[in-house]
């Protein structure tokens, strides 16, 4: 098919398998639109500010822990972390696993969105080897700097500055999208969601780490640009 | 969040993990007041438009009110474009 740009429009509350799930999407990051009032130039602004000192200083503790430390909490195994850089794990801020839902094979593309320190793309670029290709994504500059110091020398992969609600990836290109941690950033989740299809070849797969709320965030801290980054 | 997937073209939706991944960080967090929790999920796109509208309608059945015609008023728009 033609790649779609669905859009669902539902009177009734959404039905979803557990409560929570529901939550997730009725309130906080994990909105799937955008709060009214949200100032989204400030938001990327005060989410780039805060991933930056991700990038430049991962020692310096931040709400989320980072790092060897993460990986292992999200079940990152040791084999997918033999060769990346130091430095490209030191920053490594997911909030989970997108690996855990199956290993990428051999000749796959790959679209990493918001690759931060390019730890997730460096283990894409081992799993599907010198026949397949990973993009990562990001908007922050400092992230991008210190990705594509840690895959110097290597040739199947590429870092791009962009956003997750447009993505400069081509339709179809890719056979898988992983993201980690990202998705709970982006004020508009449908929009996010729909670029990951668009570039997503037919049948392809979606493999993502993120945040789920348990609780009702109420409108008005939704507009609370700090809680969107802490 | 699973209606948002698919509706974004998606199917076979799964959430296969969760778990606290912020307790313990070094910096106190607002994510314990809304019971945060780290998850994974996967999905796939849909491998043509009636494989998706199949899945459409799997989740409009699973709607509580999906019985009442006159509440369950799912619609769907279909904004293909030629790319």
């Amino acid at each position: 098919m033609a790649v779609p740009r669905h859009r669902v429009e539902m009177a009734t509350t959404p039905a979803v398998n557990e409560m929570s799930m529901a939550e997730a999407f009725e309130g906080g990051p994990m909105s799937d639109h955008t709060p009214k009032e949200l100032d989204l130039g400030a938001l990327r602004q005060a989410i780039q500010a805060e991933y930056a000192e991700v990038a430049k200083r991962p020692e310096r503790g931040f709400h989320f822990h980072t790092g060897r430390k993460l990986a292992s909490l999200v079940g990152y195994r040791d084999e997918w972390l033999e060769g990346i850089s130091e430095a490209s794990i030191e920053s490594f801020a997911g909030t989970g696993n997108p690996f855990s839902m199956g290993e990428l094979h051999s000749g796959e593309h790959v679209v990493d969105v918001g690759s931060g320190a390019g730890i997730d793309s460096l283990i894409a670029a081992k799993m599907v080897g010198s026949a397949g290709w990973v993009i990562g994504v990001d908007m922050t500059p400092a992230m991008l700097e210190k990705a594509r110091a840690a895959a110097a020398g290597r040739t199947n992969l590429e870092f791009r500055q962009g956003y997750g609600e447009a993505l400069p990836v081509a339709d179809s290109w890719a056979d898988v999208v992983i993201s980690n941690g990202v998705l709970n950033l982006m004020p508009d989740k449908g929009a996010a969601l729909q670029e990951m299809a668009r570039v997503l070849k037919p049948g392809g797969r979606l493999q993502i780490g993120d945040i789920l709320v348990q609780t009702s965030v109420p409108e008005s801290a939704k507009r609370q640009i700090d809680l969107w980054t802490g | 969040m699973q209606t948002t997937v698919v509706a974004a073209g998606f199917v076979d939706f799964e959430i296969t993990w969760r778990a606290d991944v912020f307790s313990g960080a070094p910096q106190s967090s607002s994510a314990a007041n809304f019971g945060t929790l780290g998850i994974n999920f996967r999905a796939r796109k849909a491998a043509n438009q009636e494989e998706w509208l199949v899945e459409i309608a799997r989740l409009s059945c699973a709607l509580p009110d999906a019985a009442d015609e006159s509440s369950a008023t799912t619609s769907v728009k279909d904004t293909t474009t030629d790319r």
